[in-house]
C-alpha cells in the first residue's frame, strides 16, 4: 500500500516539477559525461605520444566540487515540496499515520524521483560523453570516431554521488517534518503571504561594503606618489583622483546620513529614509565602477603601471578588479533591494499609467514578490554573473594557453640554460654538447631531422654581473646559428653586413615596446666594437628607411630572462664575446613517445640538474614537445572543461530556480488570475499579463547580470589585451565569445518558453 | 418594473454519456429591477451551478439566460468578459481579494479593468468605501484587516462599477455572526438606497431573511418560492425555517 502511495505521489510530482526533473537529469548527464574521461576504462584512439591519465584527479576534483552546488537546488525544491504538501501530511497524521512514517514516505518519494533522474541522466550522459571525447580529441588535433560505452566506475560514482546528495537532503527533510506540529501543518495553506516587510541583510551588506571602500581609499592613498607628477595628461589625473575621492565620499556618506538622522530626530522632522541612504550609495557605487573599470584601459593607453609594486605590474589591475567586483556585487544587491521601492514610487507618481487596464494588478504581482524575494534574486543574479563570466573567460584563458603552447613547443627537444645563479665566468657552460641526448635518441631509434647547438653571447662582458630584474642584458646569437634555427622552422635565411645587427622579437612584446627599443638602440656597443642596426628602405617615412627586425616564432627559450628581444650579430663579432648560455634545439623525424620523453628528461636531469647543487651554478632545462603538449593540453582541457561545466551547471540551476519560483506558486497565481477572469478581464489580456510577469522575473536578474558581466568582461579583456593580441587574436576571440553568447541565449529562451507554457497551463487549469 | 434577469428553462448536465449528473433539471424565473432575491437550498441542490451559469463562468446545457434583454447564452467568449465586467458584480464566500494589493487598489482594479479614466477613480473608490464604512482602512493590505472588513471591501469592489446585477455567493459563509449581520444590513441598505439588484445565494436561513423573495432549490428544481411582502424579518425568518423543515433540509427542532 505504501509503495503504491509513493509511486502515485511521484507520478503526480513529476508533472508539477517537470523543469526540476529535466534539470536534475541534465546535471546527472553532464556529471557522468565529464567524469567519464577520468574512467579507468577510458582509452580513446590516440597515438603513443598522448597520455590521458594526467587528466584524472584534477578533473574529478573540479567536477565534484562544482556539482556540490546542485545540493542547493535539490534543497530548494524539496523545501518547497514540503511546504506545499503540509496539508496532505496533516490529513495523513489525523488519519493516524505516525509522523515518522510520513517523513519516511516523503523521503522515499524524493529519493525515487531523484534516482530516476540520475539513471536517465547516466543514459543521456553516454551521448554527452561522446561529445566530451570529441572536444578532448579536437584539443589534441586527433580524429574522432563514435563509440558507445558505459563506464561502470563512472556510472557507479555518479549514482553514489547523487544518492548521497539526495540522502543528505532527505535526512534534513525528515528532521524538519518530524518537528512540525499537526495543527501548524493543517493551517499551513491558510496562512497569508508573509508580511511585506524587508529583511535586515541590506544594512549588513552596506557595512561590509563600507569596509571595502575604506580599503580602496587606503590603497588609493598608498599610490599618492603618482598624484603630483605634472606630466600626466588629464584623463590620467581624473582616474587617479577619481579612484581616491569617489570611494572616500561613498565611505563618508553613511556617516553624514547618520548625523543628519540624529539632527532631524532632535528637530522632530521627517528623517531621511534608508532608501535615501542606499540610493545615494548606489550612485556612488556606479561612479566607482566606471572609474575602476577605466583603470586598465587608461593604463594600457598611456602605458603606465598604476598601483604596481615590487610584486609586478599586474597586482594594480588585479586589486582594482577586486574593488570592481565588490562594487558590482553591492550594486546588484542594492538594485534588487530598491527595485520594489522604486516601482512603488513610480506607481504613485504616475497614476495615469497605474490606473489603466490591468497595470494595478501587474504592479501588485511584481512588488509583492520583489520585496519578499530580493535576497534570493540577488543571489541568483550573482550566480548568473559568475556563470556568464566563466563562459566568457574560458575561451580567452584557454586560447591564451594554447597560443602560448604553439609558440613555446617549436622544437621536439629544447635544451636551454640560465646563468642567474652563476657568479664566476669560469662556471659558464661553454662548449657543452649534450651528447647524452644524441646517444639516447640513437638507443631509442629516433632519427634526428635537424639539430642545432649554439651559444648566446653577452654584447659586453661587464654586463655579466647585471642581475637586477629590469636591468637584465639582452643577449646575442651569431648569424649562422640564427639562420640554422630559421631553417629548422622553414623560414628564409637572413644576411648582415660586417658591422650590422638585427633584432629578433618574442611575440608577447608590444608594438610600443618594440618601437621604443628600436629608436633607442640604433647602435650597440659590444666588446668587438660598435654595431649599427640594419635598415630597409621605406619610402613612406621621412628618412626613407626603417629598422629591420624579425618576429617569427623561434621558441621562447631563445631570449635572456626578463627580456623579449635577441640581437643577431655577425659570426666574427660573436667570436670575441662572452658566451653565457649554451642551448641545443632538435627536431626529430617521428614524434617521441610520452614514456620516452619522460625517460629522456630524467636521464638529462641526472647529469644536468635544473636546480644546481648548493644553489650555485648553471640551471639546465630540457623540454620535449611531447611532454609540453601533454601537460599543457591536459591542463587547458581541465580548465576549459571545468569552466564550461561550472558555467552550465550554475546557469541551469539559476534558470531552474527562476522558473520554479513562478511555477511552484502557480496555485496562488491560478487563484489571482481566476479573480481577474471573474471580474471580466479578457483571456488575451491575461495572456499578456503572464508574458509581462515572466518577462520581468527572467528579465530583471538576467539583464542586471548581463550588464555586470559586460563591465567585468571589458575590464578582464582589457587587462589581458596584450596576451590576447599575442596568442589568440581579437577576431578569433570575438567569434568564440559570440558563439558562446548565442548558445546561452538559446538556453535562456528554452527555459523561458517552457516556463511560459507550463505556467499558462497551470494558471488555466 | 422591468425584468433585469430572466432564466428560461435552464438545464445543466455534468459528466459523459455513461455517467450523467443533472445538476439543474429545469429552472425558470425572473428578477425585477431593484429586487433582493435569495436562493436557498441544501448542499447539492444546484445553487452554485445556477450562480455560475448566471455569472457566465459556466455555460448552460439547454435554455437561455437574458440580462437586460441580452441573451447571455449566445455571447462569444470575448463579449462574455466584457459583459461580466460591465454588468455584473461579485461577492464570494472567501472574499477573493488580491493579497498583493491594498484595499483601495483592490476596489480601483474593478474600475481600471472597466477603463474608467484615472481622474475619476479616486473619488469613486472613496465614495464606495465611505458608504461601506471602510474609508479609514483603505491603505491596508487584506491580511491586515478582519474578515468582515475584507468582505465589505469585496462588496465595495463589486458595487463601485455600478453593475446591473450583484451576485453574492454565500457572502457570510466565512464571517462571524456580528460581521454577518453588519454585512447583510449593508447589502440591504445598498438595495434600498441605491436600488441595486441583488441575487444572494445561501443556505443560511438568517442570511436569507434579509431578501425580499426567496427561491428554494431542491435536486435541481425550484421547490417553492417565498415572498417577504409586509412581514417583519422575524416572521419571514420563521417562514423560511418552516419551508426548510418541510423540504427536509433544515433543522427540525427550531426554537
Amino acid at each position: 500500500m505504501y509503495a503504491k502511495l509513493i509511486l502515485r505521489n511521484v507520478k503526480r510530482s513529476a508533472k508539477d516539477y517537470l523543469i526540476y526533473i529535466v534539470t536534475l537529469t541534465i546535471c546527472a548527464a553532464l556529471f557522468y559525461a565529464f567524469l567519464s574521461i577520468t574512467s579507468r576504462y577510458y582509452h580513446p584512439q590516440a597515438g603513443a605520444e598522448y597520455d590521458f591519465t594526467v587528466l584524472g584527479d584534477g578533473m574529478k576534483l573540479a567536477i565534484l566540487s562544482i556539482t556540490l552546488l546542485i545540493l542547493f537546488l535539490i534543497r530548494y525544491v524539496n523545501n518547497y515540496m514540503l511546504r506545499r504538501r503540509q496539508k496532505e501530511f496533516a490529513v495523513q497524521s489525523v488519519l493516524g499515520m505516525e509522523q515518522h512514517t510520513i517523513s519516511r514516505l516523503f523521503f522515499a518519494e524524493t529519493f525515487l524521483l531523484g534516482g530516476v533522474c540520475t539513471c536517465a541522466g547516466i543514459l543521456l550522459g553516454m551521448f554527452g560523453s561522446q561529445l566530451i571525447t570529441a572536444l578532448l580529441l579536437s584539443q589534441y588535433d586527433l580524429p574522432f570516431r563514435l563509440s558507445f560505452m558505459l563506464f561502470p566506475d563512472t556510472a557507479l560514482l555518479t549514482l553514489c554521488f547523487f544518492a548521497l546528495s539526495l540522502l543528505v537532503i532527505g535526512l534534513f527533510n525528515v528532521r524538519t517534518l518530524r518537528r512540525i506540529k499537526i495543527i501548524d501543518m493543517l493551517a499551513a495553506d491558510r496562512i497569508n503571504d508573509p508580511q511585506l516587510g524587508k529583511s535586515r541583510y541590506m544594512p549588513v551588506v552596506t557595512v561590509l561594503h563600507s569596509v571595502f571602500l575604506l580599503i580602496t581609499v587606503l590603497s588609493g592613498i598608498s599610490n599618492m606618489r603618482y598624484y603630483f607628477d605634472p606630466r600626466f595628461p588629464l584623463p590620467v589625473w581624473v582616474m587617479f583622483y577619481g579612484v581616491l575621492l569617489s570611494p572616500a565620499l561613498a565611505f563618508v556618506w553613511p556617516l553624514i546620513w547618520l548625523a543628519a538622522g540624529a539632527c532631524t530626530a532632535r528637530l522632530q522632522k521627517r528623517r531621511w529614509s534608508l532608501q535615501t541612504l542606499l540610493a545615494v550609495k548606489l550612485l556612488f557605487a556606479l561612479l566607482n565602477i566606471c572609474l575602476f573599470a577605466s583603470v586598465p584601459r587608461i593604463c594600457f593607453h598611456y602605458q603606465i603601471s598604476f598601483g604596481s609594486s615590487a610584486l609586478g605590474s599586474d597586482t594594480g589591475a588585479n586589486r582594482y578588479l577586486l574593488f570592481l567586483l565588490a562594487d558590482l556585487s553591492y550594486l546588484i544587491c542594492g538594485l534588487h533591494y530598491l527595485a520594489g521601492s522604486a516601482l512603488n514610487l513610480w506607481k504613485e507618481k504616475r497614476p495615469a499609467y497605474t490606473y489603466s487596464g490591468q497595470n494595478l494588478f501587474f504592479f501588485g504581482q511584481i512588488i509583492s514578490r520583489l520585496t519578499t524575494t530580493a535576497k534570493s534574486m540577488t543571489l541568483i543574479c550573482l550566480t548568473l554573473v559568475l556563470s556568464l563570466f566563466l563562459f566568457l573567460a574560458a575561451p580567452a584563458l584557454t586560447g591564451w594557453a594554447e597560443g602560448y603552447l604553439a609558440l613555446r613547443a617549436r622544437y621536439d627537444i629544447q635544451i636551454s640554460t640560465s646563468y642567474n645563479n652563476v657568479s664566476e665566468e669560469s662556471d659558464l657552460p661553454a662548449g657543452e654538447d649534450y651528447e647524452l641526448v644524441s646517444a639516447f635518441l640513437e638507443a631509442h631509434r629516433i632519427e634526428k631531422k635537424s639539430d642545432c647547438t649554439f651559444h648566446l653571447y653577452l654584447p659586453r662582458r661587464e654586463e655579466f654581473h647585471n642581475r637586477i630584474k629590469w636591468d637584465f642584458p639582452v643577449v646575442a646569437i651569431s648569424l649562422s646559428d640564427y639562420n640554422a634555427l630559421r631553417a629548422m622552422q622553414d623560414y628564409a635565411p637572413v644576411s648582415l653586413g660586417d658591422t650590422e645587427f638585427v633584432t629578433q622579437w618574442q611575440s608577447i612584446a608590444t608594438e610600443e615596446e618594440r618601437e621604443t627599443f628600436l629608436a633607442e638602440h640604433a647602435a650597440v656597443q659590444t666588446d668587438a666594437g660598435t654595431l649599427t642596426m640594419a635598415v630597409i628602405s621605406d619610402d613612406t617615412l621621412p628618412d626613407g628607411q626603417k629598422p629591420l627586425y624579425y618576429t617569427e616564432a623561434l621558441g621562447e627559450t631563445l631570449y635572456n630572462k626578463y627580456t623579449d628581444v635577441l640581437y643577431v650579430f655577425p659570426d666574427a663579432v660573436c667570436e670575441q664575446l662572452l658566451p653565457v648560455m649554451r642551448n641545443r634545439f632538435l627536431q626529430t623525424k617521428t614524434p617521441i613517445a610520452y614514456a620516452d620523453a619522460l625517460q629522456l628528461q630524467e636521464t638529462f636531469m641526472a647529469q644536468y640538474p635544473e636546480e644546481p647543487a648548493g644553489g650555485e651554478g648553471v640551471n639546465y632545462y630540457l623540454r620535449t614537445r611531447t611532454e609540453q603538449v601533454n601537460s599543457t593540453k591536459a591542463s587547458i582541457f581541465i580548465t576549459h572543461a571545468a569552466m564550461l561545466y561550472g558555467g552550465i551547471v550554475l546557469m541551469v540551476i539559476c534558470l531552474t530556480i527562476l522558473s520554479l519560483q513562478q511555477l511552484l506558486d502557480a496555485s496562488k497565481y491560478r487563484c489571482r488570475f481566476g479573480i481577474l477572469r471573474k471580474m471580466g478581464v479578457e483571456e488575451r489580456d491575461i495572456e499578456k499579463l503572464i508574458i509581462k510577469q515572466l518577462g520581468i522575473w527572467f528579465g530583471l536578474p538576467v539583464t542586471i547580470a548581463v550588464l555586470t558581466v559586460i563591465v567585468l568582461a571589458a575590464f578582464f579583456f582589457t587587462t589581458i589585451r596584450q596576451q590576447i593580441d599575442a596568442y589568440i587574436g581579437l577576431g578569433t576571440l570575438s567569434a568564440q565569445v559570440a558563439l558562446t553568447v548565442l548558445v546561452l541565449l538559446i538556453l535562456l529562451v528554452c527555459y523561458l518558453i517552457s516556463t511560459w507554457i507550463l505556467f499558462r497551463n497551470s494558471v488555466e487549469e | 418594473m422591468k425584468p433585469v434577469l430572466t432564466l428560461d428553462h435552464i438545464q445543466k448536465y455534468y459528466g459523459n454519456e455513461g455517467n450523467l449528473t443533472q445538476a439543474i433539471k429545469d429552472i425558470s424565473f425572473t428578477v425585477e429591477d431593484g429586487e433582493f432575491l435569495g436562493i436557498m437550498g441544501a448542499s447539492g441542490s444546484g445553487k452554485t451551478t445556477l450562480l455560475n451559469c448566471i455569472s457566465t463562468i459556466d455555460t448552460v446545457s439547454a435554455g437561455h439566460i437574458y440580462l437586460d434583454q441580452t441573451a447571455v447564452t449566445d455571447l462569444k467568449p470575448k463579449q462574455l468578459a466584457r459583459f461580466r465586467r460591465e454588468k455584473l458584480g461579485f461577492i464570494f464566500q472567501d472574499f477573493n481579494l488580491l493579497d498583493t494589493l491594498t484595499l483601495r487598489e483592490n476596489i480601483s482594479l474593478a474600475l481600471t479593468i472597466n477603463k474608467v479614466p484615472w481622474q475619476q477613480i479616486g473619488s469613486r473608490v472613496q465614495e464606495a468605501a465611505e458608504s461601506l464604512g471602510i474609508a479609514e482602512i483603505l491603505d491596508k493590505y487584506p491580511y491586515q484587516v478582519s474578515g468582515g472588513q475584507k468582505q465589505r471591501c469585496a462588496c465595495a469592489r463589486a458595487l463601485v462599477g455600478n453593475p446591473r446585477l450583484l451576485l453574492a455567493d454565500e457572502p457570510t459563509g466565512a464571517l462571524d455572526s456580528h460581521a454577518s449581520q453588519m454585512l447583510l444590513s449593508t447589502l440591504l441598505m445598498i438595495n434600498e438606497t441605491r436600488l441595486a439588484t441583488i441575487l444572494l445565494v445561501t443556505h443560511d436561513a438568517f442570511c436569507a431573511s434579509y431578501a425580499g423573495r426567496i427561491l428554494f432549490l431542491k435536486d435541481g428544481r425550484i421547490f417553492t418560492e417565498l415572498h417577504k411582502g409586509s412581514d417583519s424579518r422575524r416572521t419571514f425568518y420563521e417562514k423560511i425555517l418552516n419551508v426548510l423543515t418541510m423540504s427536509g433540509g433544515g433543522q427540525t427542532n427550531v426554537c
